[in-house]
């Protein structure tokens, strides 16, 4: 079974003054797969995605979407095409209603569909409250309501369970799970929290000092002598 | 050649008031990231004050009619006591206008409303006490001095611009080797680098606004006994067109940066200077026309930092 | 104390404050509104005292002559937003305030050294449309109503949400597929546009036009309008700008304190009332 990657990275660099953020990173994502992306603070994880949405051109290296390079084009025409992300610090509309945060996402007056997809994140009582104004971790399910909400096949979710308790990481790999199984979304996600990316993730990458030093399977990932010394320092047995 | 380097002189020592009106401007941007629009209703405070030190007389139709000071000082000492007190008006603005906001951390726009709130109630108390009319600075101040010093080969420049320019060059060389050099001028940098890392490195972020306050004013109060002493008072108001140019010439240096502001100042005064007679009414328009071009080609201006949003 | 000409100063106020609510609505702090008030009445004074053609039979001009001007000043207004507003919206808050000030200021500039324009002195004599105020306060008025019309159905499109969005977090805005470029472009448009008919009615109204009308203390009087009203919806502006132009002709028995109280006010009011007269969410209570 050999299909056409969703979206293909190809030996992608980017450098900032003296500061080689990503270097030569390549990597496929599959149709329909949830990837992870993993490595220390620094690595370079949130440039990549950067680079995918179009708020970073790369130095050099080639982004391309279904077959067709993408690189360098701005977010909002990158977002048309399919490709939706949420932030690591929270970025909503926090003056604007949950309904409008959505319908903006939506580039319609659409209120239904916005409801359906605040009720799908639990925040079907929350429609009018302005989004600032939402508790911490409500705010986190109405970032990944309003990426849904501009009808993305590409979701890229950036520390998505960053400051949720047990409970709510919970709900959230559910969510994420329900997202590909039902709404056949692919899914690249950045996150922290290692054993929650064991349980929800197909296929982990790993980043270091802007290099990619390990792709496959959690448990493949898990035992990679690269990525132990990565994350535990040289001389770690 | 010679015409050439009359431009020059002429420009400079314009450039040079200009300069010091946008270092008072940067010292506040780089502090607080706003602009103080009341600066030019302080440079206005300033020429008045000087005027009032001299011993000049009110005019009659303010509400201080008729008052003069029992005694007049000489220019070297009118001149840092009027910048002196328009830094202490310019401590009150930051009280009033600033402060309360600064607490709350409300959104940049609401200090250009309340600093013009400022400078609206200072001009026309201005215009209450001392009357709308002008006033030119007492005559012999320069003592002996000649009104027009010739430097040979045709070339001439006015005592006044001479003093004018190196009074500003002075200001300017002491005000960089403060700011480099002190323990206060270090600390008022780190401020402006980054105001919670320097509250982490026990510096009193308050006390540092202040102080660019004050330095600002006095700049600001400076600025305009000079330039009162130059081409006399023409009124309440004649501090806002300086305000405005002083804005064009600091977005052209670079917002905060105190080298670019100075490189501003030469760079407008001396275009203004270029500006032939027989369109000297479009004068007004060169320190935008220049800031705009510079603003599209290279928005942070000519010496100033490029920000870059973090996601 | 409200006659009438102070009744159509107001309605004025309250135009040009939504001129500067507009942008303000997308984030974008612009301060060029009196730049293209001045364009508008310019055309209108150009036109009403140098074409003979448009002057009309009758002892009044003729209200098709000043459609006529509203149209061709919308134009040229609207064409020169369109020109300066894709370099302009690229620069960021302060500098974009400033880039428009600049803007302001050569305009002045240009008009005051024109002959052409009058000069200082300025174009005098413009004709009469209305034999009195009650007829200016009619145009405004319905000038005004369909400005607040058009504000409030831009506010409910997708359109109107986006500026907000844009104010909120223009970055986010665009990663979530709004073209922020064209959408700042038309509030920038827009702004325009409303200037440019409030300054129509106003060369006539004020019956001679001059290169003061671009300045600066105008540009920032708007704006004071806007944050004092506030700036979340079109409601917030209108009362602004109707209360602020009428406080210095109420204050006028204070006499020459009354700037003196005009400057308390603007400075007092971020201060006091920091989301303006009309936060949101007054205008549009919570639906069912």
């Amino acid at each position: 079974m050999t299909t056409a990657a969703l979206l293909e990275l190809d030996q992608v660099s980017r450098r900032f003054g003296g500061l080689q953020a990503l270097d030569g990173v390549s990597l496929e994502v599959q149709q329909g797969e949830i990837l992870g992306l993993i490595g220390p603070n620094g690595a370079g994880k949130t440039t990549l995605f950067n680079v995918i949405t179009g708020l970073t051109a790369p130095s050099s290296g080639s982004v391309r979407w279904r077959g067709k390079a993408i690189e360098g084009q701005r977010p909002d025409l990158l977002c048309r095409l399919g490709l939706a992300r949420t932030f690591q610090n929270l970025r909503l509309f926090r003056q604007l209603s949950c309904l409008d945060n959505l319908q903006v996402a939506m580039g319609r007056n659409d209120r239904r569909g916005a409801l359906e997809l605040l009720a799908l994140v639990q925040l079907q009582g929350r429609a009018e409250a302005a989004a600032g104004s939402l508790a911490y971790g409500d705010q986190r399910r109405l970032e990944i309501a309003r990426a849904l909400a501009t009808g993305p096949q590409l979701l890229l979710l950036d520390e998505p369970a960053a400051g949720l308790n047990p409970v709510e990481k919970q709900a959230l790999r559910e969510l994420v799970q329900l997202l590909r199984d039902q709404f056949q979304l692919t899914v690249l996600i950045i996150e922290h929290h290692v054993p929650l990316m064991m349980q929800l993730c197909d296929r982990l990458a790993v980043l270091n000092f802007g290099r990619r030093i390990a792709l496959g399977s959690p448990e493949q990932v898990r035992r990679d002598p690269l990525v132990i010394e990565a994350y535990l320092g040289k001389g770690a047995p | 050649m010679e015409v050439l380097a009359q431009l020059l002189i002429n420009g400079l020592s314009v450039g040079a008031v200009y300069a010091l009106f946008a270092l008072g401007y940067t010292l506040v941007f780089s502090v607080l990231g706003v602009i103080n629009f009341a600066h030019g209703a302080l440079f206005t405070l300033g020429a008045y004050l000087t005027y009032l030190l001299l011993g000049g007389a009110v005019g009659s139709n303010g509400a201080l009619a008729g008052l003069q000071l029992p005694l007049a000082l000489p220019l070297w000492a009118a001149l840092p006591l009027a910048g002196l007190g328009t830094a202490a008006a310019s401590l009150v603005v930051e009280a009033v206008a600033f402060r309360p906001l600064r607490r709350r951390g409300a959104e940049p726009l609401l200090y250009l409303i309340t600093s013009l709130g400022a400078g609206v109630i200072l001009v026309n108390l201005i215009q209450l006490l001392m009357g709308a009319e002008a006033y030119a600075l007492p005559g012999q101040l320069l003592g002996a001095l000649p009104a027009v010093l010739a430097l040979g080969d045709g070339l001439q420049i006015r005592t006044v611009q001479l003093l004018l320019l190196l009074v500003a060059a002075l200001v300017m060389l002491l005000l960089s080797l403060w700011l480099n050099r002190s323990r206060a001028g270090k600390a008022l940098q780190a401020v402006a680098e980054d105001a919670t890392t320097a509250r982490l490195l026990g510096i009193n972020s308050g006390a540092m606004v202040q102080l660019a306050f004050a330095l600002a004013g006095f700049l600001a109060g400076l600025a305009g006994g000079l330039v009162a002493l130059s081409v006399s008072i023409a009124g309440p108001y004649f501090g806002i067109s300086y305000g405005l140019k002083g804005l064009g010439v600091l977005v052209l240096g670079g917002l905060g940066s105190v080298p670019g502001a100075v490189l501003g100042g030469l760079i407008v005064g001396i275009a203004e200077a270029c500006v032939p007679g027989n369109l000297s009414g479009y004068k007004d328009a060169v320190a935008f026309a220049f800031l705009f071009v510079v603003l599209l080609l290279r928005p942070q201006g000519l010496l100033g930092r490029r920000l870059v949003e973090k996601v | 104390m409200l006659d009438v000409s102070l009744l159509v100063q107001m309605l004025l106020g309250a135009l040009l404050a939504l001129a500067v609510y507009l942008p303000l609505r997308a984030g974008q702090l612009s301060l060029a509104t009196p730049g293209f008030y001045a364009i508008g009445g310019t055309v209108a004074a150009l036109l009403s005292t140098r074409a003979p053609a448009l002057a009309g039979d009758g002892e009044l001009y003729p209200l098709s002559s000043v459609l006529l001007e509203l149209l061709l000043a919308l134009l040229l207004a609207g064409a020169l937003a369109l020109v300066i507003g894709g370099p302009v919206l690229r620069l960021q808050g302060i500098y974009l305030a400033i880039a428009t000030i600049a803007l302001v200021e050569i305009l002045r500039v240009l008009l005051l050294n024109s002959s052409w324009f009058g000069g200082a002195v300025g174009i005098f004599a413009i004709p009469q449309p209305f034999d009195g105020p009650e007829g200016y306060l009619g145009a405004y008025g319905l000038l005004l109503a369909l400005v607040c019309w058009g504000c409030h159905w831009l506010e409910q499109q997708p359109l109107g949400r986006a500026m907000a969005a844009i104010r909120d977090d223009e970055l986010a805005a665009r990663c979530m597929g709004v073209d922020t470029d064209r959408v700042k472009l038309l509030a920038f448009l827009f702004s325009a546009l409303v200037a440019a008919a409030a300054g129509v009615l106003a060369a006539h109204y004020f019956n001679s036009w001059n290169a003061r009308q671009a300045s600066f203390d105008a540009s920032i009087t708007s704006l004071a309008f806007v944050v004092l009203g506030g700036s979340r919806t079109w409601l917030g502006p209108v009362l602004g700008g109707l209360l602020l132009t009428a406080l210095p002709e109420l204050l006028r028995p204070v006499g020459d304190l009354r700037l003196i109280v005009f400057g308390l006010v603007i400075l007092l009011g971020p201060v006091l009332i920091p989301q303006g007269l009309i936060p949101r969410g007054l205008i549009n209570p919570k639906r069912p």
